[in-house]
């Protein structure tokens, strides 16, 4: 106990170039996240929509596509790619990555890192999405096909605006943990806030005082609350937005939603 | 194509043992998840405020931080702090903790699912609020949660290759595989074994929940 609370460990831990470390570790995360994230909604629709797709062999290729990568671990897709990945592929992205990015995402590994994020993401985003476009009545489609449209019209103009819409929060619930995946990467040895979080607590004990163990506990507890405060943001931004679109299209009283969303906590919240 | 079987055949001690490990660590942390997220979903639709609050701080912090933190604090963090937790009462308990939160979310919107007006007239007919939730409540909540508890079942199966990976002493599916790809270097057919053991698992979750959902289907 003496260990967890002393001062002196949390101190340590905040120290302005720890500090800094772990920072620029996470800002690395919250790089990926956002590119993973880009990549894998528009993969993520485009298997919506093939697997939606009027000629069968379309449709079940893109199910059995998004089957088999929805239901493998994550962590077991990013391991495979990182060692089998041809290295033409690694060199090309290290050739093309982008010279803003930061060091910790040029290395060919990220490119097995972010591949493995989106392949697994944009099969999950997909399954969501597709839900979302069920779940909407039949009728709006025919409605729009007997008024003139084509059905890329009638998905642009009428299916996808509100399928899509009613999917946004379990969308940002699944990018949440997209987030929290990212720290799945430091297996791959990039270098990123769990790394940083590992070297800052390895054998620094030298410079610490030679019997002060380095404080791994705080460093991670403190990465932990890093990641809660960003995704509990971002769980309430999505909230907000949910109630404030349920107002505009309904008028000011919120009725009952289909998602995985907690329904009753949006009424109460939205009549507060 | 004959090397594939190859593969299998050479290292099926390691792949079996593999499997049931992750079999095991499956089952243990779902009781853990079940278990702790009924109780936590307790708290969090008690008609008490500070309760409520527990259970609330319980959620957000297990749902918004990676297991892989949740892992390194129990299992080396703790080590620091001088208690010394093994790697399979670490893993488990990361793993049915961590799921734990999103069970008891996903039964609070079930019992929120049934409607207050059940409540009301349940406390009106004279039955307590225990009791209320014992034999109005909760019977129909636990069947509106079945899907989801199903595709939380299916998160947790993956979940598990997280925790076989970061601890040591606990040699899972994904953890032989990567031993096997060392020693034979034959990445594609280990992994590809290693995939198939998963997606066996997925499946027939997939296929338990689908039984339980008609089997449990409130016919109106």
């Amino acid at each position: 106990m003496g260990y967890l609370f002393d001062p002196a460990n949390w101190e340590w831990v905040t120290t302005e170039n720890n500090l800094r470390f772990l920072l620029e570790g996470f800002l690395v995360n919250l790089e990926i996240a956002l590119i993973a994230i880009v990549f894998s909604l528009i993969f993520g629709l485009l298997l919506a929509l093939l697997r939606l797709s009027p000629l069968r062999p379309l449709s079940i290729a893109a199910g059995v596509w998004v089957d088999v990568w929805r239901n493998l671990p994550l962590i077991f897709i990013i391991l495979y790619l990182a060692l089998a990945l041809p290295a033409p592929w690694k060199e090309f992205y290290e050739s093309n990555v982008p010279e803003f990015f930061p060091e910790a995402l040029q290395s060919g590994r990220v490119f097995a890192g972010i591949l493995g994020l989106v392949l697994y993401n944009s099969a999950v985003l997909a399954e969501i999405m597709r839900a979302g476009i069920l779940s909407l009545d039949r009728g709006q489609g025919e409605a729009a096909a007997s008024l003139g449209l084509t059905y890329p019209q009638q998905l642009r103009y009428v299916i996808l605006p509100q399928g899509l819409r009613r999917m946004v929060p379990a969308t940002v619930s699944q990018l949440i943990t997209l987030n929290k995946d990212t720290t799945l990467v430091s297996i791959i040895a990039i270098q990123e806030v769990m790394r940083h979080g590992r070297i800052l607590s390895s054998g620094f004990g030298v410079f610490t005082g030679s019997d002060v163990q380095t404080p791994l506990l705080q460093v991670f507890i403190f990465i932990g609350a890093l990641f809660v405060i960003v995704n509990y943001a971002l769980s309430r931004l999505s909230r907000r937005l949910e109630i404030r679109e349920r107002k505009r299209t309904t008028g000011g009283t919120p009725g009952p939603i289909s998602g995985l969303e907690d329904q009753t906590a949006l009424v109460a919240e939205a009549s507060r | 194509m004959a090397e594939l079987w190859q593969v299998l055949t050479d290292n099926w001690p390691e792949f079996s043992s593999g499997f049931w490990v992750t079999v095991r660590l499956v089952a243990v942390s779902f009781v853990i998840a079940i278990v702790v997220g009924t109780a936590v979903a307790a708290l969090r639709i008690a008609p008490w405020k500070p309760l409520k609050w527990v259970g609330g701080v319980f959620v957000e912090i297990f749902r918004n931080t990676p297991l892989l933190v949740l892992l390194i604090i129990a299992y080396a963090g703790l080590r620091r702090a001088g208690l010394a937790l093994d790697a399979w009462v670490a893993g488990t308990a990361c793993l049915g903790l961590y799921t734990a939160a999103y069970v008891a979310e996903a039964l609070r919107s079930g019992v929120f699912a049934v409607g207050k007006g059940q409540i009301d007239a349940s406390l009106s007919l004279g039955l307590d609020y225990p009791r209320t939730m014992r034999y109005i409540i909760l019977p129909q909540a636990v069947r509106t949660v079945i899907p989801h508890l199903g595709s939380l079942t299916i998160a947790m199966i993956k979940n598990s290759a997280i925790v076989g990976v970061s601890l040591l002493g606990l040699p899972d599916l994904l953890h032989q595989a990567r031993l096997v790809n060392s020693r034979t270097f034959a990445t594609h057919e280990t992994f590809l074994w290693a995939a198939v053991g998963y997606l066996i698992l997925t499946l027939l979750a997939t296929v338990a929940v689908r039984k339980l959902e008609t089997r449990y289907a409130i016919h109106r």
